[in-house]
């Protein structure tokens, strides 16, 4: 069909974002674990925690206010300033 | 080489299997009875075969009369072989072959236009492929040196087009697309529709619905994938939708309200929930555009009540990327999720409607937005107080969301029906009072609420310790809608664990 039609798409192509360098050990790393508050997430946290630890890393614990919307500006900054490495325990 | 006289000869001419406006058959006897027959077979969609209806058409009357009889061999329908015809200035005999396009087969053609020249004696003279104005004339002359022939205009000779019979079926099926020549299913192929038909947003159609709204002005970003909603993208999703122009002022309140980072649609669009958005329509644009709060409220039938809601949820499938199996991760979802607008039947209604209860004016004409579970009936005939009634009411709720998941912060939504406000209102029941009754009915001691899924409340509380079903009274929305008759009222779950508000905006025309 040849008609002109008014897409309903956000046509704009975003590059994607380049991942962060990979450490090349995890020892010595701060790494910051993130809960997102949804129900049994600290639990999987506190087993990676102490894997982490045992590896040597030093690790602390940031929670998002709630797991539904995405995380706030300051807390990301905050989680940036202070980690070297970060894991998220996401849902489901 | 295209338009050479091939020089078969004297070979039968196949009779015709074709359909005319004529009431006789069309026989090669019957085309030969006067002298030679041109035999021209051409398609619609063919610009030589087009060319060749052109230049020769308008002589057939005088080659009749010289002897000739001219037939163009349509492989099109009659009608659209008529209609050509006539543009085309084509003044011989028309008539039309269907498929398998015995004819076509029968002349072995390859391409459309071929003209054939059959003798007076019923054999093949001579034929024509393409158009060759100094092959034609030259077959024409063969019958009469005096006969008119077509002018040597350029071009002179032009490749025909394939014919239909010599299309290779199995070829053309592996080639054919349903979109090629049905825009709805060009709609389905651009992954522009929730799973439904839709309105194909051409310009003009998009341009209609924005009437005198900026297209240009932006209402925001759309989770999840967060594309812009230009007011042209809301449009051109409204004409997808289904709505018509004037219910698009209710599309851009509806939407700048679920845009609101407040009614957080990020939570509700992915989540594993059967979250929809619900829309209240309250004011006199219900009547406006003849919205239903009547009977079937909840259902089919309403063109605005359907296509304002659906125009909202394509904006969240397709500008927001909220297409249910890719970032939407609802586990069952739900038909609100198709879309989901309702009219309060505010004339009906004992209490003030929704939006004056939330600060505006009877007169404003508001849309509300609301997260909530799909609607759970609730049948109650019997009832003869309006305490049993609303007993019953409530705790038809103490299941929503789930069995033992009390109490529920986000808004649960009751939509009252006519007989059971009625008995409100003889009962002079405010809606507050109601709404209080029903938060004092549901509740039960935490030790029975400690099976399966539960809240992290019930675990902490002392197991004697009564737990109601819902935070407060505020968390309980009333509403009136219905048919007049028919003791049903519903109840529409909570979206829980988004940590949303219910949000309204006043409709304004620009």
């Amino acid at each position: 069909m040849t008609a002109d039609y008014v897409s309903p798409f956000d046509e704009r192509v975003r590059p994607p974002e380049p991942l962060a360098p990979r450490p090349a050990s995890i020892s010595g790393l701060r790494v910051t674990l993130l809960d997102i508050r949804k129900n049994r997430g600290a639990e999987f946290l506190d087993r990676v925690e102490t894997l982490l630890q045992e590896a040597g890393a030093t690790t602390s614990r940031v929670t998002k206010e709630i797991f539904s919307k995405p995380a706030a500006l300051g807390l990301i900054d905050r989680i940036t300033s202070i980690s070297d490495a970060v894991v998220e325990a996401l849902a489901d | 080489m295209q338009g050479a006289t091939d020089g078969t000869s004297l070979r039968p001419a196949p009779e015709l299997a074709v359909s005319s406006i004529d009431p006789e058959p069309v026989t090669i006897a019957r085309l030969t009875a006067g002298g030679p027959a041109l035999l021209l077979f051409v398609s619609e969609e063919c610009p030589t075969s087009a060319m060749a209806l052109r230049k020769l058409g308008p002589l057939c009357p005088a080659l009749d009369d010289g002897g000739l009889s001219c037939t163009a061999i349509f492989e099109d329908p009659l009608e659209i072989a008529l209609r050509v015809a006539r543009n085309c200035g084509w003044a011989g005999r028309v008539v039309s072959q269907a498929p398998p396009y015995q004819a076509s087969r029968q002349y072995g053609l390859i391409s459309v236009p071929t003209a054939v020249l059959i003798g007076k004696d019923g054999s093949i003279v001579a034929s024509v492929t393409g158009w060759d104005q100094p092959a034609i004339a030259e077959l024409i002359r063969t019958v009469g040196a005096d006969l008119p022939v077509p002018a040597a205009t350029e071009p002179l000779r032009k490749p025909g087009c394939s014919s239909k019979a010599a299309i290779d079926p199995e070829l053309a099926a592996a080639m054919a697309s349903a979109s090629a020549d049905d825009e709805l299913e060009e709609m389905f192929e651009r992954g522009w529709t929730d799973g439904l038909p839709v309105i194909p947003p051409t310009t003009e159609r998009v341009d209609r619905m924005l009437g005198r709204f900026d297209g240009g002005e932006s209402l925001g970003e759309v989770p999840p994938s967060m594309g812009e909603a230009t007011l042209r993208r809301l449009a051109a999703c409204a004409v997808l939708a289904g709505c018509r122009p004037d219910y698009f002022p209710v599309v851009v309140a509806a939407a700048r309200a679920a845009l609101d980072p407040r009614f957080n649609l990020h939570g509700q669009a992915v989540t594993t929930q059967p979250a929809g958005q619900l829309i209240v329509v309250n004011g006199p644009v219900r009547q406006a555009l003849q919205m239903n709060s009547g009977m079937g409220a909840l259902g089919p039938g309403n063109r605005a009540n359907l296509t304002i809601g659906r125009a909202i949820r394509l904006l969240v499938c397709l500008t927001g990327g909220g297409m249910p199996g890719t970032l939407d991760r609802s586990t069952l979802g739900q038909m609100g999720k198709v879309g989901f607008c309702i009219a309060e039947d505010e004339e009906v209604s004992p209490w003030e409607p929704l939006h004056a209860e939330r600060g505006f004016q009877p007169g404003q004409s508001v849309v509300t937005l609301i997260g909530c579970d799909a609607p759970l009936s609730i049948s109650d005939h019997r009832s003869r107080t309006p305490e049993d009634l609303a007993y019953v009411l409530a705790w038809a709720a103490a299941s929503t969301w789930s069995t033992n998941w009390w109490p529920l912060t986000e808004p649960s939504v009751f939509v009252i029906c006519p007989e059971h406000a009625a008995m409100f209102r003889a009962a002079r029941w405010s809606k507050q009072r109601l709404r209080e009754f029903m938060f004092e009915t549901v509740h039960k001691p935490a030790r029975e609420l400690r099976r399966g899924e539960t809240t992290p409340f019930v675990h902490a509380a002392d197991p004697e310790a009564e737990v109601y079903k819902w935070e407060s009274p505020e968390s309980i929305v009333l509403l009136v809608a219905g048919g007049e008759a028919g003791r049903y009222s519903a109840v529409l779950g909570p979206c829980t664990g988004m940590g949303f508000q219910i949000v309204s905006a006043e409709v304004e025309s620009p």
